[in-house]
C-alpha cells in the first residue's frame, strides 16, 4: 500500500482535474477541495510511515515498468528532503484552491481543472526517480501555470505568460542536453539505457572532468532560470504580477523550489567535483543577487512586483548555503525552500486579498490599511517579520544557517563538512584552499541583504500597513455603503475613509472600472478578512511560528541526506585535489549511521541499481 | 511541544510556592556540586522536547520569560474577542510581577546563596544541526536554556521589577485607548519582556540574538504604535533598519565564535578562550589570533547599534514617538542597556583584544558628549530626555572600556530607576498638558494642584541624572566610572571628557526642572486639546484631521484661559512615588556588600569580571600585574588619589551645572518663555542653531548614505528593465524574426504548446536513442 501512495499523488489531482472539466457545472470548488485535501491526507500518512531514522535511503520506492528495453520506468521514491517539499506542496494545494473562492469568477472550470494538473506535476517532480519521469513532470507544470497566468492574469497576462514559457522552457531545453548527456554516459558505461536516478548519480561520477564542468553549466542554466537566479531572473517579477493569487503562491511557493531541488538532486550529484570548483562563483552570482534583488525591491511601487523582486534576493540566500557544499549550508538552504515558500506564499496571499477589495497593488494608492483592516494588518506584519528573518519565527533559522555554512566553507575538506576545523586557529596550509572556499567575506556581503530585506520589507509595511488611510478612488463612497451592511462592525471606523477618497490618484479611467467590480466583489467580502480568508493563512502562520521555534525536528530529518550529499561531494572533490596538489592519498571510507558505506572507488552500492537493466 | 509547555504551565500555576522551594533546594544543591568557575548543568531532561518534570530546580526560571509570553498570548486572545476593559493591564501587572518574584527568588538562590556560580536550565532544544564522526564530530547546538549568574540577576531584577511598575503606569496611561489598541500595546509590552529576558538570560549566543532581535521588534511595533501619524511610522522603521545594521556585526560576531570556538554556549567558549586569556595574562599576545581579537568588534557593533552610540544613536531620540511607558521602559530602562549586556557578558573576550575596548571607551566618551550637547539645545522636554539616555549610556560604555566594569553594571542599575523614573514624570505632563512637550510654553507645574508627587519624582530624577553629590544614586554611580577612567592610566583624555560632560548634563537636567516645574505658573495645553471632548486624549490618529482643521490651533489658544491640566491618577503617582524611593533607596546598595558596593560584587561575581589585565593594557608596555588593579598601577588625578578625587571634583562639576541652569532659567524669571538663557542664544551664532539641529548628523547620513542609496536602486531597478531583461527580448526577437515562416504554429493557443513540448520530448529522446543505437 505505501509504495501506491506517491502514484495516487500524483493520479489523484488529475482525476479530479477530468472530473472538474467534465463533470457537472457549480462542483468545481469543492471537487477540487475534496482532492487537495484527499492528497493532504495521502502526505500525512506518508510522513507517518516514512521511516526518519534513514532519512537518506529512498523509501516508498515503486517502479512501472515502461519501455524496459530503452530503459525508460515510472519509478518514484522519496527521501526526506522530497518527502518535505512534497509536503509543502501539498499544504499550499488546499490553500490556493481557498483564495481563488471569490477571486476567480469566470471560465470556473478550466481555471480548477489546470490548478488539479499542475499540483500532479509539482508532485511529480519530487517523487521521481526515473529521469524521463522527472523531466516530463518538470516541463509540464508549465503548461498549466501558462494558463492560469495567460487566462486569469491581470493587464498584462498575455506577454507575461509567454515570456514565462519560452524563457524558463528555454532554460530546461539546455538542462535536458546535459541531463540527456549524463544519461548516454551511463548507457555507454553500463552497456544499456537506465535513466533511474540513483545509477545515473553513480555513473556521473566517472564522468571527465571537463565534461562535468559542461553538465553543469547545462544544468545551472535550466535550473537557475526556474530558481531564479540573477541575471535569469526578469520573467519573474514580470510573470508574478500579472499571474493570479493562486498562480503566484504556487510560483513562489513550489515553483521556483523546482529550480533549487534540481540544483540540490542534479547538478551537485551529476557534477559535485565541477560544483565544488565554481561554488565561489556561482555565491558571488547569489550575492549579487541578495542585494540588487533586495535593492530592487525597495524602489518598486507595484506591492506585488516587490515581494516579486524579493524572491530573487531570498533564493539568493538559499543557493548560497548549497554553494557552501557543508552540513550547515545544506541544511538551511534545504529549510529556505520550505520557509520561502511558507512566508512568500503567504505575503503573496495577503497582497492577493487586498487586490480583490481595492483591485490595486500600487502602494501610491494603498496605505494605512491597518485602521480598516486590523486582522489582515497582523497578518502582514507577522509574515512580513517572517521574511525579515526575525529569529524566533522559520526565515532566520534558514537564513542563518546558510550564512553560517558560507562562512565556515573554508575549502578545508573533511569529515562531510567542509571547514569543520577552527577557523582562523592557523594550523597546516590547506591543499586546494581555494576549491569551494567561500569564507566569511561571502557571509559578510550576502549578510547585508538582511539589512536591505528589513528596508524593503518595512517600506511596505510601512507604506500599506500603516501610516493614514488611503483607499483608491471609488472606495471612498460606495465601497462604504455596502460594506457596512456586510460587516456593521467596521462602521465606526469608517468615517475616516471619505475624506481620503479624493486624495488617491488613481486615473479616473481606472476607477470607473473598479467600481463595477468593487459593488460586486464587496458584496461578498467584509472590509476585514473573512473567516475563510484567515483559514488560509493560519496554518501557514503556525508553520511559520513552529519552524521558527522548533525547527529541530526538520533539520533531524533532513540531516541524512544533507551529510549524504557532503560526503558525496567531499568524495568527488578529493581525488580531484589530490590529483592537483598532492600525491593520492588512501581513501577515507565513510560509514555513517544509516547512510550507505562508500567503497574505495567511489561507487556506492545501491537497490535501484537493478531497475532498467 | 506547545502542548507540552501549556500542559506544564498549569501545573506549575497551582504549586508556585511549593515549587520555589523545591526549586531553590536544588538550586542550592548545584551551586554546591559545581565548582566556582564551571556552570553547574541542570538538564537531566534535555531531550527533544525535554521540558522535564516540575521539581526540577533551576527550571522554575524558565517561567521567568514564559509568563510574559502566556501574557501576550492571552493580550492577542482579548483582542481577537475585542475585548473593551482594562483586563490587559491588569494581567499584565499580575504576570510581570509573578516574574519579579521569580526573579527575586533567583536572585536569591543564584546571587546570594550560591555567590554567583553559574546555572545553566535546559528548557528545550531550539536548533540542532550536526556533522562529522569521531573526533571531528560537530555540531551548531542552540537550545532555549538559560545561563544565570549574578550578570543575570543584575539585569533581570530591574527589567521584570521597572516592567512590572511601568505596566501599572501604562495602565492609566494607555485608557484612552480602552478597547481600541490597548490590547495591542499590552501584547507587544509582554513580548518585549520576554525577548529581553530571552536576551538577558540566554546561554547561548544565538539565543541572545532572538532576544535582541525580539526586543527590537517589539521597540518597531512600540514606537509605531500610533500608526496613523506618519512620524511615528518613519520613527519605526528607522529604528528598525539603523538596529538592523547593528546586528549584522552582531550577526557576524556569533558566526566568527562559532566557526572559531565550535560552539555558541558561553559556558564553552569561555572555557576554549581559557588559553588565550592565560597568555594574555602573562603579556604573551602574540598568542592571540587576530580572529580572537575581531570577535569582540563585531558583537560591539551590535551594541552600538541596540545602545544608540555613535555613529548608530540617530533612532533612539525619534523613537520617542513611542507612548511614553514604551519610552521609559525600552528606550531608556532596560533593551538599550542590552547593549551593555552584551559587552559585560563577552567581557572575557573583550578583554583579550588590542583594540576592542578603547574603542567602546573612546565611543562611549564621544556619544556622551555630543548627545549632551544636543541635549542643551532641545526644547521638547521627552527629546532632551532621550539625548539624555544616549549620553549616559555612553558613560556605560565608557565605563565598561576603562575597565571599571562594576562601575557601568552599577549605572545601569541607577539610571534604569532614575531614567525611567524621569521619563514616567515627562508622560505625565504630556498626558496632563494635552501633549505638551515644549519648556517654552510649560511653567510652574509644581505648583498646579495635584501634581505634586510628579513633581517631587522630577526632581529626584533631575537630582540623580544631574549627579548631585551624596545623596543621589547618580551621583556614586557615575563617580565610579569617573574615578575609573582618571584611575586607568591609559584613559585620562576619557576621564575629562566624561567630566565635561557632568558639568553639561546637570545644566541641561535643571534647564527643564527650573523651566517646566518651577517658576510661575503658566502654561499652554498641547494640540491633542480636542480630544478630551471626544475619545479621550487620543494621542494617536489625530494628526491628519487636527492638521486638516485649521480651527483646532485657535480653538487651542482661545481655550488655553480656561484649560484644566488633567492631573495624574492614582497609578501613577503610586508608580512615580515608588520609583522615587527606591531612586534613593538604591544608593543603600552602594554601602552594602564589597567595598564598592552590591552592584558592584554582583558584576565581579559574573563573566564581566576584570580580573586586573586587559590586553590594550599589556600591549602598552605594562607588565603583567602593573595593571589598574594593583595599587601600583593606579593613575593619579592631580596627585590625589583618582577615585577620592572624583567624589569631590565630579561634586562639584554637578553643582556648577545645577547652578548655572538656575541663573540662566530660574533666576528673575516671570514667564514661561522668557529666561537669560534665551538672550544668551543669539550671542552663540551659530553654534546654537547646529546643537537645535542635532549638528545636522540626521541630513548627513542622509545625503551620505541614504539619497546615494535610492539613487543606486533606481540605477539597478532601471538596468534590471532595459538592459537584463532588455537583452532577454532582444534575444526573444532573433527567433520571432527566423520563424516568421512559421507563424500559424505560434498561435498563442495552449494546446498546441503543450502538443509541441510533449513531441519535442518525445523527438530528443527519439535521436538519443537512434544515435546511440548506430
Amino acid at each position: 500500500m505505501n509504495e501506491l501512495y506517491l502514484f495516487l499523488l500524483m493520479v489523484i489531482p488529475l482525476a479530479a482535474a477530468g472530473v472538474v472539466a467534465l463533470g457537472p457545472a457549480g462542483r468545481e470548488k469543492s471537487v477540487s477541495m475534496a482532492a487537495m485535501l484527499l492528497c493532504g491526507v495521502i502526505t500525512l500518512l506518508l510522513l507517518l510511515a516514512f521511516d526518519w531514522t534513514r532519512a537518506a535511503t529512498m523509501q516508498f520506492e515503486a517502479s512501472v515498468a515502461w519501455l524496459p528495453r530503452l530503459g525508460l520506468s515510472l519509478s518514484v521514491g522519496v527521501d526526506s528532503v522530497a518527502l518535505l517539499l512534497i509536503a509543502l506542496t501539498a499544504l499550499l494545494g488546499p490553500i490556493c484552491v481557498a483564495c481563488s473562492y471569490t477571486a476567480i469568477t469566470e471560465r470556473v472550470r478550466t481555471y480548477y481543472a489546470w490548478l488539479l494538473v499542475l499540483q500532479s506535476a509539482m508532485f511529480g517532480v519530487f517523487a521521481a526517480r526515473d529521469l524521463v519521469l522527472f523531466y516530463i513532470a518538470f516541463e509540464f507544470t508549465l503548461v498549466p501555470m501558462y494558463v492560469l497566468i495567460a487566462l486569469y492574469g491581470s493587464t498584462n497576462r498575455k506577454k507575461a505568460a509567454t515570456k514565462f514559457f519560452l524563457y524558463t522552457f528555454t532554460g530546461s531545453m539546455i538542462a535536458l542536453a546535459g541531463l540527456v548527456y549524463v544519461a548516454w554516459h551511463a548507457a555507454e558505461m553500463r552497456k544499456g539505457w537506465s535513466f533511474d536516478i540513483a545509477t545515473l548519480e553513480l555513473a556521473a561520477r566517472t564522468l571527465p572532468a571537463s565534461a562535468q564542468g559542461w553538465v553543469l553549466a547545462a544544468l545551472l542554466a535550466g535550473f537557475a532560470v526556474k530558481v531564479p537566479l540573477f541575471p535569469l531572473h526578469t520573467w519573474l517579477p514580470l510573470a508574478h504580477t500579472e499571474a493570479p493569487t493562486a498562480g503566484s503562491v504556487i510560483l513562489a511557493g513550489v515553483l521556483l523550489k523546482l529550480g533549487t531541488y534540481g540544483i540540490y538532486r542534479f547538478a551537485i550529484p551529476f557534477a559535485p567535483a565541477a560544483f565544488a570548483e565554481y561554488a565561489p562563483a556561482i555565491s558571488a552570482v547569489c550575492i549579487v543577487g541578495i542585494l540588487y534583488g533586495g535593492l530592487i525591491c525597495w524602489v518598486q511601487t507595484d506591492v506585488k512586483k516587490l515581494v516579486a523582486y524579493s524572491s530573487v534576493a531570498h533564493l539568493g540566500f538559499c543557493i548560497l548555503g548549497m554553494a557552501a557544499l557543508n552540513t550547515a549550508g545544506l541544511s538551511g538552504s534545504i529549510m529556505y525552500m520550505i520557509n520561502h515558500g511558507l512566508s512568500t506564499g503567504a505575503l503573496f496571499l495577503l497582497i492577493g486579498m487586498i487586490y480583490e477589495r481595492y483591485h490595486t497593488r500600487n502602494m501610491k494608492e494603498l496605505g494605512g490599511l491597518a485602521a480598516k483592516m486590523p486582522v489582515w494588518a497582523t497578518f502582514m506584519v507577522f509574515f512580513a517579520m517572517a521574511s525579515v528573518g526575525l529569529p524566533g519565527l522559520n526565515g532566520f533559522v534558514s537564513e542563518f544557517l546558510c550564512l553560517i555554512g558560507a562562512f565556515q566553507a573554508d575549502g578545508r575538506w573533511g569529515a562531510g563538512s567542509m571547514g569543520s576545523g577552527l577557523w582562523g586557529s592557523g594550523g597546516a596550509a590547506v591543499p586546494g584552499a581555494t576549491w569551494g572556499s567561500l569564507g566569511p567575506w561571502y557571509a559578510g556581503v550576502a549578510g547585508v541583504g538582511m539589512i536591505v530585506a528589513a528596508m524593503y520589507l518595512l517600506y511596505m509595511v510601512g507604506r500599506v500597513v500603516f501610516g493614514p488611510l488611503v483607499e483608491p478612488a471609488g472606495h471612498g463612497h460606495e465601497a462604504h455603503g455596502s460594506e457596512s451592511h456586510a460587516a456593521p462592525g467596521h462602521g465606526s471606523e469608517s468615517h475616516a475613509a471619505p475624506g481620503h477618497g479624493s486624495e488617491s490618484r488613481a486615473t479616473t479611467g481606472h476607477g470607473s472600472e473598479s467600481r463595477a467590480t468593487t459593488e460586486r466583489v464587496h458584496g461578498v467580502l467584509p472590509a476585514d478578512l473573512n473567516l475563510r480568508e484567515i483559514l488560509t493563512l493560519a496554518p501557514l502562520a503556525v508553520l511559520c511560528l513552529g519552524l521558527g521555534v522548533y525547527p529541530t525536528p526538520v533539520l533531524e530529518a533532513i540531516n541524512g541526506p544533507v551529510q549524504k550529499t557532503a560526503y558525496m561531494v567531499e568524495d568527488a572533490v578529493k581525488p580531484r585535489l589530490a590529483g592537483e596538489r598532492a600525491p593520492a592519498g588512501v581513501r577515507p571510507v565513510f560509514d555513517l549511521g544509516g547512510h550507505e558505506a562508500t567503497n574505495p572507488d567511489g561507487t556506492k552500492p545501491k537497490e535501484g541499481e537493478v531497475i532498467g537493466q | 511541544m506547545v502542548a507540552d509547555m501549556l500542559a506544564w504551565v498549569p501545573s506549575f500555576a497551582g504549586s508556585v510556592a511549593a515549587m520555589a522551594q523545591h526549586g531553590a533546594e536544588a538550586v542550592r544543591g548545584a551551586a554546591q556540586e559545581a565548582a566556582s568557575h564551571g556552570p553547574a548543568v541542570e538538564a537531566a531532561g534535555a531531550g527533544v522536547g525535554g521540558i522535564a518534570l516540575p521539581g526540577m530546580g533551576s527550571k522554575l526560571y524558565g517561567l521567568i520569560p514564559l509568563l510574559p509570553l502566556l501574557g501576550c498570548a492571552v493580550c492577542g486572545l482579548l483582542a481577537a474577542l475585542k475585548v473593551k476593559s482594562k483586563l490587559p493591564a491588569w494581567m499584565t501587572v499580575v504576570l510581570l510581577g509573578a516574574s519579579f518574584i521569580l526573579t527575586a527568588v533567583m536572585f536569591n538562590d543564584v546571587s546570594v546563596k550560591g555567590h554567583g556560580a553559574p546555572v545553566v536550565s535546559h528548557l528545550f532544544e531550539w536548533i540542532r544541526v550536526h556533522w562529522g564522526m569521531g573526533e571531528r564530530a560537530t555540531s551548531l547546538v542552540a537550545n532555549f536554556a538559560f545561563y544565570i549568574d549574578s550578570l543575570t540577576c543584575l539585569w533581570m531584577l530591574f527589567v521584570t521589577g521597572l516592567g512590572t511598575l511601568i505596566a501599572l503606569y501604562a495602565s492609566e496611561y494607555m485608557s484612552h485607548d480602552v478597547g481600541a489598541g490597548y490590547c495591542r500595546f499590552f501584547a507587544a509590552f509582554n513580548l518585549f519582556v520576554f525577548s529581553m529576558a530571552c536576551l538577558v538570560m540566554g546561554d547561548n549566543l544565538l539565543l541572545l540574538y532572538l532576544g535582541w532581535e525580539g526586543v527590537g521588534l517589539c521597540s518597531y511595533l512600540l514606537i509605531g504604535y500610533f500608526y496613523k501619524k506618519p512620524s511615528a511610522v518613519a520613527a519605526a522603521k528607522k529604528a528598525f533598519i539603523v538596529n538592523r545594521i547593528g546586528d549584522l556585526g552582531l550577526a557576524l560576531g556569533v558566526m566568527l565564535a562559532f566557526v572559531h570556538f565550535g560552539s555558541l554556549e558561553y559556558s564553552v567558549i569561555f572555557e576554549k578562550a581559557g588559553p588565550y586569556i592565560a597568555a594574555m595574562k602573562a603579556g604573551r599576545l602574540e598568542e592571540i589570533p587576530a580572529i580572537v581579537q575581531l570577535i569582540p568588534v563585531l558583537l560591539m557593533v551590535g551594541a552600538f547599534g541596540k545602545s544608540a552610540q555613535l555613529p548608530l544613536y540617530v533612532w533612539l531620540p525619534d523613537a520617542m514617538e513611542g507612548p511614553t511607558p514604551v519610552s521609559a521602559l525600552i528606550h531608556a530602562a532596560t533593551m538599550v542597556t542590552a547593549g551593555v549586556y552584551l559587552v559585560a557578558r563577552a567581557y572575557p573576550l573583550f578583554l583579550l583584544s588590542e583594540i576592542a575596548l578603547p574603542i567602546v571607551a573612546w565611543t562611549g566618551a564621544l556619544t556622551a558628549l555630543l548627545a549632551a550637547t544636543i541635549g542643551m539645545a532641545q526644547f521638547d522636554i521627552k527629546r532632551i530626555m532621550a539625548y539624555s539616555t544616549v549620553s549616559q549610556l555612553g558613560y556605560m560604555f565608557a565605563g565598561l572600556g576603562v575597565l571599571t566594569s562594576a562601575g557601568a553594571g552599577f549605572h545601569v542599575f541607577t539610571h534604569a530607576f532614575f531614567k525611567a523614573m524621569l521619563f514616567l514624570s515627562c508622560g505625565a505632563v504630556m498626558h496632563g498638558f494635552a501633549g505638551q512637550l515644549d519648556l517654552r510654553k510649560l511653567s510652574g507645574v509644581g505648583k498646579v494642584p495635584g501634581w505634586r508627587i510628579v513633581s517631587m519624582a522630577m526632581l529626584v530624577g533631575c537630582l540623580n541624572l544631574a549627579g548631585f553629590p551624596v545623596i543621589t544614586a547618580g551621583y556614586w554611580s557615575k563617580d565610579m566610572i569617573l574615578g575609573g577612567a582618571f584611575a586607568n592610566p591609559h584613559m585620562q583624555a576619557i576621564g575629562w571628557i566624561l567630566l565635561v560632560t557632568a558639568g553639561l548634563t546637570a545644566y541641561y537636567t535643571f534647564r527643564v526642572y527650573f523651566r517646566v516645574f518651577a517658576g510661575p505658573v503658566e502654561y499652554e495645553p498641547g494640540d491633542e486639546l480636542h480630544a478630551h471632548g471626544d475619545d479621550g486624549h487620543g494621542h494617536d490618529g489625530h494628526a491628519p484631521e487636527g492638521r486638516a482643521t485649521t480651527g483646532h490651533a485657535s480653538e487651542g489658544h482661545a481655550t488655553s484661559e480656561h484649560f484644566h491640566p488633567h492631573a495624574p491618577g492614582w497609578a501613577i503617582n503610586t508608580v512615580l512615588a515608588v520609583l522615587a524611593v527606591s531612586a534613593f533607596a538604591v544608593i543603600g546598595l552602594r554601602f552594602i556588600g564589597g567595598h564598592e558596593g552590591w552592584a558592584a560584587d554582583m558584576v565581579e561575581q559574573s563573566t564581566a569580571r576584570y580580573e586586573g589585565a586587559a590586553a590594550y593594557e599589556m600591549a602598552g608596555g605594562h607588565a603583567a600585574g602593573s595593571g589598574h588593579a594593583g595599587a601600583s598601577g593606579h593613575a593619579l588625578f592631580f596627585g590625589f588619589d583618582a577615585h577620592k578625587a572624583m567624589m569631590v571634583v565630579s561634586g562639584i562639576v554637578g553643582l556648577i551645572g545645577i547652578a548655572a541652569a538656575f541663573y540662566l532659567h530660574y533666576a528673575g524669571r516671570t514667564t514661561a518663555a522668557r529666561a537669560k538663557a534665551d538672550a544668551l542664544l543669539p550671542a552663540m551664532g551659530p553654534v546654537a542653531g547646529w546643537a537645535q539641529h542635532k549638528w545636522y548628523v540626521d541630513e548627513l547620513y542622509d545625503f551620505l548614505i541614504v539619497k546615494p542609496l535610492w539613487v543606486l536602486s533606481n540605477i539597478f531597478h532601471l538596468i534590471d528593465k532595459l538592459l537584463v531583461d532588455g537583452l532577454v527580448n532582444v534575444l526573444g526577437w532573433i527567433p520571432r524574426a527566423m520563424g516568421g515562416v512559421l507563424r500559424p504554429s505560434q498561435s498563442g493557443l495552449l494546446h498546441n504548446y503543450a502538443v509541441g513540448m510533449a513531441g519535442g520530448i518525445a523527438l530528443l529522446l527519439l535521436i538519443v536513442v537512434l544515435v546511440t543505437r548506430s
